[in-house]
């Protein structure tokens, strides 16, 4: 591992970020240090043991398995609907005793390991038939996702889909027909159901007795973050989830209860070292001298550093009611095992491709 | 080939980039505005979330009679609740149960639980624990976690049902209540409020008696759950109201009524504050309380109609004893002096209309002057002085001895005595008043109606030499009217003799009253079954005593410093000297003995 100014820095910024995370998750579900030690202790083991198996595994070989995990994941995504357990009225976890996974959550990366195997076997060659063809599959594996219900999840998976096969090259037509299509779509979408779908989903959610709408939840995240001001109300200090005024802080809203106790400077604080992290990973991948003949582990690391920053930043604007309530986790700092091990196997993957540690 | 791979690839990861980077900066905008900007009135938001206050009810104002008795008080009241923070259980629900049988059943109970649980609220089991039930209650307190006593008032009035209809009810507030106090109580919340005075007393002085609640300040969470209590203001309890009511008295006319209807109203003349105003049949203002529905229907259709304050509501013909009063006009007007006499031959002939109207003694009395008129109560002296009377000067002298305008503002409800003049008969019969009204009218009979409290206040007004205020119960009215300038001394004094006479001649209609040492002066009326303000509703139930005449007596005392003047009416009591005088008589003996 060469550790230069960069790769410093990259490092700092990601290790800040989930200690911040780490932080903030121990602030909102208990007092217990022990608790928090324990949390934070299992979150870079995951990562760390992930990254490094990960880097230990030549990428080829993964990339070899491509359709195989892809199917297998799909298979997951289905059984979940016959095996799942099912919490507030959507079925999307699997149990598996110490561990419930979201098998939707790694679709992202499985569906990016079938593509790259895929264009290898044609050499990145796009012809019309091969690029509807990965577009049907993405937009088709897709459906169970969404049938979970998990709108979300099943947006998330389709939008960051159509990124990897814009990185990975596919000729700019598709997209722009898809936009145009998207546009002309959506209010027939709009009115077919999806609405009082989405409504009742986001309402069995959230409410266990009182019936908490969408806006109620909007209003007390930004309650959560405005209350933070410049300075923040100090580390284990959030009224609002004190009181419990905040649902989901565990979870979806964790970020709001992190600006209230940091303020708008801890804001600009995580986001600029996500910048950082994001930024100069991507960039390190352009400048590299040994862009060589075959792509893939770069479009693979470019993916999923942009998964991960993409993935903050809606959930960001999810919180500070920019964009609906979509179910979107964290990276590094919300809950629940499915992100962190997805998040950790990206991390594992990009310095894999990046070959950081080599 | 190549090549381009490796550009398509830099320019497309340079553009996601941009695109992340213009997200994350709008993002901080978005953070700068809410954090920044916004950050104070989120804060504010985030307190109102916390902190949050529950009202304390207050406690109502105490009514005293003036002299001291307690009319109406809020008691203490205890009632069993749910206590939503420590969850019933099932165990303490059963033991619950077994030990109000009668009162709690468990799958009542269990439901009402469930309920309260579901909607956060404290709802209430048990209203109004007896005494020893709170003792069994208590007793039994460590296995029944779940369920705690609250305290609250009830009104508690004093039992006698002659002080109902001044002091009137409470009841759940309504609509209407809503419309009647908005104007009348400044920044008049509704909600905030669950009975409210509904009439009488309770209702004029709702806003010194409501007091002002307390206020009960605590942080909670999302779910509502109280946390901890931060402060506490205590509520302000409602002003302590005297009125001018003097119970004894009060409670000696309705007993003297002896379950006949009608009604005694007196007026103080120091003041013309009202002592006694009483109405019969009545209630006690409890019974209204806890009363059903159905009850209270029974009640509204009771032919005897407890609940209609006959005192200040009820409209009854003068009959003879508006004599006295017209005399004054007559006087004042110079449409006759204490000389002019007629002779009474037990007829009235209206000669315009060929008209004859009888008299009440067969025979007459004879040649009859204005003294003689007054004592022996002649008609056809009145009807004779009547058709002399200006429709205009009538009117006048109508009105300004408060005929058809309010005359007590803490009266309520209040009916105001009929101003009859030309659109008053429009209204009523689409005529205008011809000289045979008078007729009628000159000895209180015909369209001429009054409540007892205005003829209390008539009797008043004669004691007083014609000057007069309105009379009140807690809050005075003070400016002094005057009806009469003409009138000297003189004609006061033969006035006063004259009514003395009523009372103490052997030929006086009031005589067999016997007065003795009281100095009562006075004048009887019988008034005829014509009409009085609740006809219709009488007609169904209309038997042979309901057709018998009204006993009327007016009167005041002592006569040489006029006290006290009181209206004594007795529906169907026939004989206003013998029948309505001796509950005058004894009412006034009992005022005067307090002096």
């Amino acid at each position: 591992m060469i550790f230069n100014l960069r790769n410093t820095i990259i490092l700092f910024s990601l290790v800040a970020i989930i200690l911040m995370g780490s932080m903030t998750i121990y602030s909102v579900t208990s007092i217990d240090v022990n608790y928090f030690l324990r949390f934070l202790l299992i979150n870079i083991i995951v990562i760390l043991a992930v990254a490094l198996i990960f880097n230990q595994i030549n990428l080829n070989r993964i990339l070899s398995f491509g359709w195989i995990l892809f199917i297998g994941n799909i298979l997951l995504v289905l059984s979940v609907e016959i095996f799942g357990n099912e919490i507030n009225g959507s079925k999307r976890w699997l149990d598996f005793g110490f561990l419930s996974l979201q098998p939707s959550e790694f679709m992202k990366i499985t569906f990016a390991l079938f593509v790259i195997q895929y264009l290898r076997f044609y050499s990145f060659q796009f012809t019309r038939f091969r690029t509807l063809f990965l577009l049907a599959v993405l937009f088709l594996s897709a459906l169970p996702i969404i049938i979970q219900p998990d709108l979300g999840t099943g947006l998330v998976y389709i939008l960051m889909g159509l990124m990897f096969l814009f990185i990975c090259g596919v000729n700019r037509i598709y997209f722009i027909g898809m936009s145009v299509f998207a546009v002309l779509l959506s209010p027939i979408i709009y009115s077919f159901g999806l609405t009082s779908y989405q409504k009742g989903r986001i309402t069995s959610w959230f409410s266990s007795d009182q019936n908490l709408s969408e806006k109620w939840n909007i209003l007390q995240s930004e309650i959560s973050i405005g209350s933070g001001g410049l300075a923040g109300e100090g580390f284990l200090n959030s009224k609002q989830n004190e009181f419990n005024f905040l649902p989901e802080a565990d979870t979806d809203f964790i970020f709001s209860i992190y600006a209230e106790q940091f303020g708008f400077i801890g804001v600009l604080l995580i986001l600029i070292m996500l910048a950082c992290f994001i930024g100069l990973t991507t960039l390190l991948s352009m400048t590299e001298k040994r862009l060589t003949s075959d792509l893939s582990p770069y479009y693979i690391g470019t993916y999923c550093t942009l998964v991960i920053g993409f993935s903050f930043l809606l959930n960001i604007l999810m919180v500070s009611g920019m964009i609906p309530v979509v179910g979107l986790p964290l990276p590094f700092f919300t809950k629940g095992g499915s992100s962190l091990l997805c998040f950790s196997i990206m991390l594992g993957l990009i310095f894999t491709s990046r070959g950081f540690l080599r | 080939m190549k090549e381009s791979k490796i550009q398509t690839y830099r320019f497309r990861t340079n553009l996601l980039l941009i695109l992340f980077l213009s997200i994350l900066v709008l993002v901080l905008g978005r953070f700068f505005y809410l954090q920044i900007i916004q950050g104070e009135n989120l804060k504010e938001l985030r307190e109102q979330n916390i902190n949050a206050f529950e009202y304390i009810y207050p406690k109502r104002g105490r009514i005293l009679s003036r002299d001291g008795v307690v009319l109406a008080e809020d008691r203490k009241i205890f009632s069993l609740a749910i206590d939503i923070e420590q969850k019933p259980s099932g165990e303490s629900m059963k033991v619950l149960s077994e030990l109000f049988p009668e009162k709690i059943n468990l799958i009542d109970l269990k439901e009402k639980v469930s309920n309260s649980l579901r909607y956060r609220r404290s709802e209430i089991i048990l209203e109004k624990i007896a005494q020893e039930d709170l003792a069994k209650y208590l007793v039994r307190g460590s296995d029944l976690r779940g369920f705690s006593v609250i305290e609250g008032y009830e009104r508690e009035y004093n039992a006698h049902p002659s002080i109902f209809h001044v002091l009137g009810h409470m009841g759940y507030i309504n609509s209407t209540d809503t419309k009647y106090f908005s104007p009348r109580i400044e920044n008049y919340d509704a909600k905030l409020w669950r009975k409210v005075g509904k009439s009488g007393i309770e209702r004029v002085y709702e806003k010194q008696l409501q007091g002002e609640h307390g206020k009960k300040y605590f942080q909670r969470n999302a779910r509502g759950d109280r946390r901890v209590t931060t402060d506490v203001s205590p509520f302000q309890e409602g002003e302590e109201l005297f009125i001018s009511i003097d119970y004894q008295a009060q409670k000696l006319a309705y007993e003297l009524m002896d379950e006949r209807r009608g009604s005694v109203v007196v007026i103080d003349l120091n003041d013309f504050s009202i002592p006694v105003a009483i109405s019969t049949p009545s209630i006690s203002a409890n019974d209204l309380r806890d009363i059903s529905s159905a009850q209270y229907q029974d009640l509204l259709n009771d032919p005897s109609r407890p609940l209609f304050n006959r005192a200040f509501m009820g409209l009854y013909p003068p009959a003879s004893t508006i004599k006295p009063l017209l005399t004054v006009f007559a006087l004042n007007n110079g449409y006759t002096d204490w000389d002019e006499t007629i002779f009474d031959d037990g007829f009235f002939r209206f000669e315009e209309e060929e008209r004859v109207f009888n008299a009440w003694r067969e025979g007459g009395h004879g040649l009859t002057d204005l003294k003689k008129a007054l004592v022996e109560s002649s008609n056809p002296f009145f009807m004779n002085l009547s058709i002399r009377y200006e429709k205009d000067l009538f009117v006048e002298f109508l009105k300004s001895s408060s005929f058809g305008s309010k005359l007590c503002e803490d009266c309520y409800p209040h009916q105001f005595s009929p101003l009859i003049d030309d659109n008053w008969k429009y209204k009523n019969f689409g005529k205008e008043l011809y000289k045979g009204d008078f007729i009628n009218l000159g000895v209180g009979q015909g369209y001429m109606l009054t409540t007892p409290l205005h003829l209390s206040l008539i009797s008043g007004i004669l004691a007083n030499k014609g000057n007069y205020q309105l009379p009140f119960m807690v809050t005075k009215k003070s400016n002094t009217l005057n009806l009469a300038e003409n009138l000297t001394e003189d004609d006061w004094k033969k006035l006063n003799d004259a009514l003395v006479d009523v009372i103490y001649s052997p030929n006086g209609t009031g005589y067999r009253i016997n007065a003795g040492g009281l100095m009562l002066a006075g004048k009887s009326g019988t008034a005829q079954v014509v009409d009085i303000n609740s006809r219709e509703e009488y007609d169904d139930v209309r038997s042979n005593e309901l057709l018998r005449d009204h006993a009327i007596f007016i009167g005041y005392a002592p006569y040489d410093k006029p006290r006290y003047s009181i209206a004594v009416i007795v529906e169907n009591g026939e004989s206003g000297g013998r029948v309505a005088g001796p509950i005058a008589k004894k009412v006034l003996e009992e005022l005067l003995d307090d002096i």
